[in-house]
């Protein structure tokens, strides 16, 4: 009995917390999404043909996101059923805007006027025992193009 | 060439589904899943441990009570009425049933694989009525007559591995803890449901032997006064709440208009006093409560 009390607590506090976070950090990435909009990420290879004055430069940005308790225990339970893992979807979704955005601070602070060959990366860390928590890596990186 | 970044449609890389409509149907889907898998277990290994002759259940090395600390000779009273309950069963000839007597305050009575039945001094100690010793013994010697010692027994193995397979194949820790309380409250309920028919049972060998059940209720409240089970819930015990057990013995006893103005036995007060000199004082070790 005390098991699952414990258990609803754990899943009501994932629940309350995680989507509180979800939904402001959506609304910080929607924001700063229009102000950087002005700095275009490219993921092509090859930078602008015919304009050689530009200085290049690595940027990167990276974050890390855990997966709440209410996440895990969905995923837990899909895992036994499979298909899609829709509780890990915006966790995802919101770390790949996140690393885009934290690159392109970076290359606003330096001056650039888009970032080329935009790459991501992602890791899961921190597995814990058991498997108990986890958190999400997602690593952006790009070459930032400077009119010089 | 122009180069520029659309703005990011929402919903695209994330579905619309409500998490807690999610919630609820996996979690319903897996715990009836699991609930009718071991359901079925149960029903199979029913249908297989039944047919165990008795025989290889009374062989077994563990059915040896005699080295079991504090068991003494059963003192001839408890081995009169356990007699008398044991005729009012009309058991298969080859199941014979062994009453152990346990100097301990434990309070306690159990049956157990081989057809043992051990009842402890501290139980014995509360028993205002013989009747009331009737029902315990009796209670017990119904779980030996449906098997359920063997039964349980055959349940926990066969639960216990799908369980460390399945377990060991997710690798989830929260779907590992889901799995195992889904089949401990099956098994639970398949638990409560075997001590109500050996309350049933017991119930009508009273009837046989005193023509009332009067002892049932009396024992009744005796357990209640010892384990008080006041806020548990039925649903996570394996047996029954005793509020729950008096009800249904007054149920039966008004069902079967037994006739409940026979006069009680009282326990001889002989065998209290000799339950009292006998004692063996409780030690420091812990005691441990067995069903």
């Amino acid at each position: 009995m005390a098991d699952l009390i414990i258990l609803v607590t754990l899943l009501a506090l994932g629940y309350g917390f995680g989507r509180y976070s979800e939904s402001t950090h959506y609304a910080s990435i929607r924001k700063r999404e229009k102000t950087l909009n002005a700095i275009p990420a490219i993921a092509s290879r090859i930078p602008p043909q015919g304009n050689p004055n530009f200085d290049s430069q690595l940027v990167s940005g990276s974050v890390v996101i855990s997966v709440d308790y209410f996440k895990r225990f969905i995923a837990g339970l899909r895992n036994l059923v499979g298909g899609r893992m829709t509780s890990y979807e915006t966790l995802l979704d919101r770390a790949r805007r996140e690393a885009i955005l934290r690159m392109k601070e970076e290359a606003d602070r330096l001056g650039a006027s888009m970032v080329f060959n935009l790459k991501l990366e992602t890791a899961s860390i921190h597995k814990g025992r058991r498997n108990k928590i986890g958190s999400v890596e997602v690593l952006a990186y790009g070459t930032a193009l400077t009119p010089n | 060439m122009e180069y520029s970044n659309p703005e990011i449609p929402e919903g695209i890389n994330t579905s619309k589904t409500n998490p807690l409509k999610e919630l609820v149907i996996l979690t319903v889907g897996v715990i009836g899943a699991i609930f009718a898998i071991v359901s079925l277990l149960i029903f199979v290994v029913d249908n297989f441990a039944d047919q165990i002759p008795f025989e290889v259940e009374q062989n077994l090395p563990m059915s040896s009570f005699t080295e079991m600390q504090g068991v003494e000779p059963l003192p001839p009273y408890l081995a009169k009425i356990s007699q008398k309950v044991i005729n009012s069963f009309n058991l298969p000839e080859q199941m014979h049933i062994t009453v152990h007597y346990v100097n301990d305050d434990v309070v306690n009575a159990f049956a157990t694989l081989g057809g043992h039945i051990v009842l402890y001094r501290g139980l014995l100690e509360k028993l205002k009525y013989e009747d009331e010793l009737s029902m315990i013994i009796a209670h017990e010697v119904s779980h030996i007559k449906h098997r359920h010692p063997i039964l349980n027994a055959s349940h926990g193995a066969v639960i216990g591995l799908a369980l460390s397979f399945l377990g060991a194949s997710s690798g989830n820790s929260v779907v590992n803890d889901l799995l195992g309380t889904t089949s401990m409250v099956t098994l639970m309920k398949y638990s409560r449901e075997n001590e109500h028919l050996a309350d049933k049972d017991a119930i009508d060998s009273l009837v046989k032997i005193y023509g009332s059940a009067e002892g049932a209720i009396g024992l009744f409240d005796v357990l209640n006064s010892e384990y008080s089970d006041r806020g548990e819930v039925e649903f996570f015990n394996t047996h029954p709440l005793n509020k729950n057990r008096t009800a249904e013995a007054r149920e039966a006893i008004n069902h079967s208009r037994i006739i409940n103005s026979v006069v009680r036995a009282p326990i001889p007060s002989e065998f209290s006093r000799w339950l009292k000199a006998n004692k063996i004082e409780a030690k420091e070790t812990k005691k441990v409560r067995i069903d």
